[in-house]
């Protein structure tokens, strides 16, 4: 583990689990196994992508590590401060120091309150500022996610989707954090605004020397954004690397079968590319595979895999990947 | 906002007369002798005396004819009085009441009126408040009580639970008895030094500085009011609750947590208001209903409002009476409607706006 002082957030053996709840009495039948044993770390100023299919569990990650699920078991360090034993004011507190994009900019925007409300709430609760001074940090935010900042007695239903997720980032930003998780904060818009929310991240991440846990399901974006990345598959960690490293070497069959799916846009290349077809689909959370839980669905699938869950482990400099054939 | 005001208003003359065709139609279904009472206070005894009202007052002209005259009245030509026309407040006579339906109503409507005033915030806020706590506590103790009384509120009809408590209140405890006033009360109200400001008894008499009366008249309601609040909490129980779950589950929620909100006021601020959207109907529907009269609990109670008054023309066939009842209920439906739409524009600002 290289840079050990710069890390801001670590995750260690982070375990998520959601109860099923079923009949008259709502007694527990069983577990979803949304994030399983799950140990990364994000460095301080980059931008640390976390990619896999719809279902993988890498929401239910940045979700659990900004303790908006209280984890199952494991440890998020935010700095040295253990977040998984803080509790009511004292998360509170923290939750000036990281903030999160969310998904959807429609559904994440309280319908009945004012822009103005929405972005200035933060500094309200947080006790930092009121009156003027609120007024004038809710406009200096809108200013910065490039908004007019005479859009801030509107409502959310009157903004086209980039500009809710501007207002989005702007409420996020307002309270200054250093870590924000972006959890597929452009897979809801077009293409057209994806760019645009894209490079507006990217500066202000130089402007304000933030932290970011990208969520993504679209490799290039992540390729794009992020200098390392973490592959998820079925609720664990299959493969961890620097951009290029992961990009141009992946080791896991996994991330393998994930990158040759990714046209590449150059019609001679693409015919001649290989491309490896994953048979079958992702099997259930709630009984995921005995050993490697990517084994009923791996081309190189051997006796092995079945038996033995294989270990996270760092098979080269800050490379990362559990995987037996590895 | 102003503009939408202005839309709801001009549905306003529409919908009054929908509901003036809806009841004259009805109407056409009556004999003759029966819509006479629109217009006389006796029951035409001979055949020539009916041929009478029928020729002056119309019953035999084209239906448009018949609905203007409904609406208007018709003036008599000899001494200039009108008599019938909706629009003057002249809904005919009861001849169960044996006066008019308008004067009917005004002598009964004030009861109803005080018993929806102070029903209104234990029926309505108590229900709500109990459907905030159940999904707050979503699957908790609460929750399952809630359910189950809501299940059982909802199953267990008025009638016998008012009986219910009419045994141990009224035969049992002696605490609650039916009815509007004591005898004794009655006495210092129809006295001549009781002043009627609003016809409201609790309020004239707090108003005539009466406390012992208000007191009686208010013994007096707490049953109906009893009754009324339960049936109308498991309603209100399920709404506000299923209402404030699906609220909180929306990802501004997650969003308010995530800003640092206490959880107190992630509920208070962000989920209550977005949950009130759909409550407020109801709550508007309810002070409606209970405005028009509830039939069987005034029933059950002996208690004098419009419910019990036309529940007893109902049940003498007045059908004019009956249908003056609808009549007013209408109007009475179509102004809360309005009211309802205008609290809607003031919660929901996707509302005022669009």
């Amino acid at each position: 583990m290289s840079n050990h002082n710069n890390i801001l957030v670590k995750t260690e053996d982070l375990v998520m689990h959601f109860p099923i709840l079923s009949g008259v009495f709502q007694r527990q039948v069983g577990v979803v196994h949304a994030v399983d044993s799950v140990s990364f770390w994000v460095r301080r100023g980059e931008t640390f992508g976390l990619v896999g299919e719809s279902g993988c569990g890498k929401t239910t990650a940045g979700r659990t590590i900004l303790q908006l699920y209280r984890p199952t078991s494991g440890h998020v360090y935010f700095e040295d401060i253990d977040l998984t034993k803080l509790k009511g004011e004292e998360l509170r507190r923290m939750r000036r120091r990281m903030q999160m994009i969310f998904q959807d900019p429609y559904a994440s925007l309280n319908p009945r309150m004012t822009i103005a409300e929405i972005v200035g709430e933060p500094l309200l609760v947080h006790n930092i500022a009121k009156g003027a001074e609120l007024e004038e940090r809710v406009r200096e935010a809108l200013v910065t996610v490039r908004l007019s900042p005479t859009f801030a007695s509107r409502y959310p239903h009157e903004f086209s989707g980039g500009q809710r997720q501007r207002i989005g980032i702007a409420r996020a930003l307002v309270l200054q954090p250093e870590f924000i998780v972006c959890d597929e904060p452009i897979s809801a818009l077009d293409v057209s605004i994806q760019a645009q929310v894209i490079n507006l991240l990217e500066d202000l991440q130089e402007k304000f020397n933030l932290t970011y846990l990208f969520i993504a399901h679209d490799l290039s974006v992540v390729r794009h954004i992020s200098d390392r990345v973490a592959v998820m598959y079925l609720g664990i960690l299959a493969e961890m690397a620097s951009r290029d490293e992961l990009y141009n070497h992946p080791l896991h069959p996994y991330t393998q079968a994930l990158l040759s799916a990714v046209p590449v846009p150059d019609p001679v290349i693409e015919e001649k590319r290989k491309r490896i077809i994953l048979e079958g689909d992702v099997p259930s959370p709630v009984n995921p595979p005995s050993g490697c839980r990517f084994r009923t669905r791996c081309p190189l699938a051997q006796k092995i895999c079945a038996e033995q869950v294989p270990v996270w482990r760092e098979v080269a400099p800050d490379h990362w990947v559990a995987c037996h054939l590895v | 906002m102003t503009a939408y005001i202005i839309r709801r208003l001009l549905l306003v003359p529409l919908l009054l007369f929908g509901v003036t065709i809806l009841i004259f139609g009805m109407l056409q279904f009556l004999t003759p002798v029966e819509r006479s009472a629109l217009y006389v206070r006796d029951i035409p005894k001979t055949e020539k005396a009916l041929d009478g009202i029928i020729k002056k007052y119309g019953l035999d002209q084209p239906l448009y004819v018949q609905y203007w005259r409904w609406l208007v009245g018709t003036k008599d030509q000899a001494t200039g009085e009108r008599s019938g026309g909706i629009l003057f407040g002249d809904f005919g006579f009861s001849r169960v009441g044996s006066q008019p339906v308008a004067s009917l109503i005004k002598q009964r409507f004030p009861n109803t009126l005080d018993l929806t005033l102070w029903a209104v915030a234990p029926v309505i806020l108590v229900g709500i408040w109990l459907g905030i706590q159940a999904a707050v506590h979503h699957n908790g103790f609460i929750d399952q009580a809630g359910r189950v009384f809501s299940i059982v509120g909802a199953s267990f009809p008025t009638f016998v639970f008012g009986l219910l408590v009419l045994m141990i209140f009224y035969s049992k405890l002696q605490w609650f008895p039916p009815g509007r006033l004591s005898d004794w009360a009655n006495q210092v109200v129809m006295s001549g030094g009781f002043r009627s400001y609003t016809s409201l008894l609790t309020i004239d008499s707090l108003l005539n500085g009466r406390i012992d009366v208000f007191w009686d008249a208010l013994k007096h309601m707490l049953l109906p009011i009893l009754t009324l609040s339960y049936i109308n909490w498991a309603t209100f129980l399920r709404v506000t609750r299923s209402s404030m779950l699906e609220t909180l589950r929306q990802e501004y929620i997650t969003t308010a947590r995530a800003k640092g909100l206490r959880e107190n006021d992630v509920i208070f601020k962000h989920a209550r208001p977005n949950a009130m959207i759909t409550v407020v109907t109801l709550a508007g529907f309810t002070v409606v209903g209970l405005m028009g009269g509830v039939v069987i609990t005034e029933t059950v109670f002996d208690y004098p409002g419009i419910g019990k008054a036309a529940a007893d023309a109902a049940a003498q066939l007045d059908v004019v009476t009956v249908l003056g009842f609808a009549l007013f209920n209408g109007l009475i439906l179509i102004i809360a409607n309005l009211v309802v739409d205008i609290i809607y524009a003031v919660v929901d600002p996707r509302v005022r706006l669009s």
